[in-house]
């Protein structure tokens, strides 16, 4: 038996291990960067493999993403339950407001409400139709109809009414962002669930052109914002805007007075 | 609390549930790289079992003594010692296949496989059942393995393990034991593996 | 000098790191969705290859050849390299905030992966000198870079094909990279 050979196996493995090891000890003493606690938790009690099946740079990369609402914790194949239970419940909750928040869906624009301007036989997804000129419906800042949000998903909160506008489930919502991202529009929102009053309309162009093609475009009329003396709504662009921080339960609402219906109110519980 | 399975759905999940080349994409380096015959899939897939089921015992037994700054180092550094050990049986006792396999069998050392299962079940699970767990996944990849790479040869060579299966008239198609053979095998077992899970589930 | 050429070549195109030596499909095919990320992971690849084929070099010929214990050559590579990445991803981390945002994530992905531990057994194995290692270290970084690009941009166009339903995503991908490496078998014989 070859004990040289033990020895410096043993020596020099070891003398590796301790030379690395005080290296970087004395590497992280110098070299730390303060970041978000959350990323550091969620990463615990990930895998840590960095297999990267979940399409992200190691489970390091993955943990900011989920705590930037970029990514969903199923994409991690080799996460266990318990690790799961936990990291959904570091993310539940907004950290600014301590609210939950919701998606909504900004237009009301769908089948026989909004003009159609052409027959689409194409790719049956929404960022596929903006390749030829937005699909079928008139409008160009508005929703295109064929359900990306929806297929995007993972909670199935979200799905197509018979007018082919998607509706967000506000119970089931988790906020997790993939919708917002999904359309091509821009036409989803994220508000925290205290938010109640929304424009559904997207349109900027004038009065007479908004109008021209869909029945309950916001047409600027700025009705809304005398309504309410200017605290609230304002009109920019031919388009209403609500400001949540100023507009509060208390004001009178201007959602009778609007002339298209574009302006709606939500419940805690109910849909758009 | 996770709920108990049973030790026998523990192993058989393994082999197609959670497969791990077909259904969780890990450990596609060597799937791709030594399955240019069914024998030498095979062989991986066998030196894959021996490093995994050994790593996960150890990792299982000292699972309450690894600090856990420092468990993915020691996961390593166990891992490639049985990786070694391996390597150095093979070469020793089939040297042929230790040269067709070249460096991958040292690759399995740092395959999503072997570490993955490490810090999702061996560190947090008895013995008994990480054994049971590192087998199931283990023979799951051998199994694949060995599919992928008898179907090669089968249709790159006409032999599958050296035994002339396709009949004399048959012309082989040399790509199938080449790189792109490689991918496009793999590629169209993943995707009947999906449509085989998708009837399955209905 | 030509062997360099030589070596460099080789790794790029006609022997490409990942098409023909099968190394770093998971990182592949896991970080080639789009485009930007996949160019920072093969710069940062490019960049750790190349730094732990000098030092693997020197660990293989000073302690484990001078005491002659090749048999730990997996064990020492992947301590070095895990080591050196963890201390990389510090430093840039410090340094950088830009530059890690850009590279530093992806170093974490890169340890575990074939495509540097591959590098170190590769130069053992074609016995090249300090240079050679070296070139090699950078050229396999410059391939793996060439085919997840490739393979970034394809992705981006499958994103809007009519895949068929049971072939979305891997598989899909798998077969792409088959239709690649068949093309890429066009350069053999080309040094």
């Amino acid at each position: 038996m070859n004990y040289t050979s033990l020895v410096y196996a043993v020596l020099s493995m070891g003398g590796m291990g301790l030379f690395f090891s005080i290296l970087i000890t004395l590497a992280n003493k110098k070299l730390h960067v303060e970041e978000d606690p959350r990323i550091e938790l969620i990463s615990d009690l990930l895998p840590g493999a960095n297999c990267g099946s979940c399409g992200y740079a190691g489970c390091a990369n993955f943990a900011e993403n989920l705590a930037g609402a970029k990514s969903q914790l199923s994409d991690c194949p080799v996460c266990g339950a318990e690790a799961a239970e936990k990291i959904a419940q570091i993310l539940g909750v907004d950290v600014e407001t301590g609210e939950r928040k919701v998606a909504i869906v900004m237009c009301q624009g769908g089948d026989g409400v909004v003009k159609k301007k052409a027959d689409y036989d194409g790719i049956q997804s929404c960022i596929g139709a903006t390749f030829v000129s937005g699909g079928e419906r008139a409008c160009n800042y508005g929703c295109i109809g064929y359900g990306d949000c929806v297929t995007v998903c993972p909670f199935d909160a979200i799905h197509m009414n018979d007018k082919g506008i998607p509706v967000v489930d506000r119970v089931q919502c988790t906020g997790c962002g993939n919708c917002v991202e999904a359309c091509p529009r821009n036409v989803i929102e994220l508000h925290p669930i205290s938010h109640h009053v929304f424009v559904l309309c997207r349109n900027e162009d004038s009065g007479k052109n908004s109008r021209a093609v869909c029945s309950a475009a916001c047409i600027g009329c700025k009705i809304c914002e005398k309504a309410v003396d200017g605290v609230g709504f304002t009109v920019e662009n031919n388009l209403a805007i609500v400001d949540h921080d100023k507009y509060t339960k208390e004001l009178v609402l201007p959602t009778e007075k609007c002339p298209t219906k574009c302006i709606i109110i939500v419940g805690e519980a109910d849909e758009a | 609390m996770a709920k108990k399975i049973t030790l026998s759905r523990e192993f058989l999940k393994g082999l197609w549930d959670e497969n791990p080349v077909l259904r969780m994409l890990l450990g596609l380096c060597p799937a791709l790289a030594v399955t240019n015959s069914g024998i030498n899939g095979l062989s991986m897939g066998l030196a894959v079992i021996f490093t995994l089921v050994m790593s996960s015992a150890i990792i299982s037994l000292a699972r309450n003594i690894i600090p856990k700054e420092v468990r993915i180092p020691t996961f390593i550094i166990v891992i490639a010692t049985f990786v070694t050990i391996a390597d150095k049986m093979l070469a020793a006792y089939f040297p042929d296949i230790s040269k067709a396999l070249g460096p991958f069998v040292p690759l399995i050392v740092v395959n999503c496989i072997i570490l993955g299962r490490q810090e999702a079940f061996a560190s947090k699970n008895s013995v008994g059942r990480a054994v049971i767990d590192a087998l199931g996944m283990s023979i799951g990849f051998t199994i694949t393995l060995t599919i992928l790479g008898s179907l090669r040869e089968l249709f790159g060579v006409g032999t599958i393990f050296a035994v002339q299966i396709m009949p004399d008239s048959f012309e082989p198609l040399m790509v199938m034991v080449l790189q792109p053979g490689a991918f496009l095998t793999l590629g169209l077992m993943i995707g009947i593996g999906n449509w085989l899970n998708a009837r399955r589930a209905k | 000098m030509v062997n360099i050429f030589i070596i460099f070549l080789s790794a790029v195109i006609v022997n490409n790191y990942v098409l023909v030596n099968f190394l770093g499909i998971c990182p592949f095919i896991g970080v080639s969705k789009k485009i930007s990320p996949a160019v920072s992971m093969g710069m940062a690849t490019t960049f750790v290859m190349t730094l732990t084929s000098a030092v693997s070099w020197l660990i293989n010929k000073y302690i484990l050849e001078g005491l002659n214990l090749q048999f730990l050559q997996t064990v020492s590579f992947i301590l070095v390299i895990a080591s050196l990445v963890q201390l990389v991803e510090m430093f840039v981390k410090k340094i950088s905030k830009p530059l890690y945002d850009a590279l530093g994530i992806f170093l974490p992905l890169i340890t575990t992966n074939c495509a540097i531990l591959g590098v170190a057994l590769f130069l053992v194995l074609k016995e090249y000198n300090f240079i050679e290692s070296i070139i090699f270290g950078f050229s396999a970084g410059v391939g793996f870079t060439l085919a997840i690009v490739i393979m970034a941009g394809i992705r981006e166009e499958l994103e809007l094909a009519d895949v068929p339903e049971y072939f979305k995503g891997a598989a899909i991908t798998m077969i792409v990279a088959g239709c690649l490496a068949l093309a890429f078998m066009g350069f053999s014989g080309l040094i």
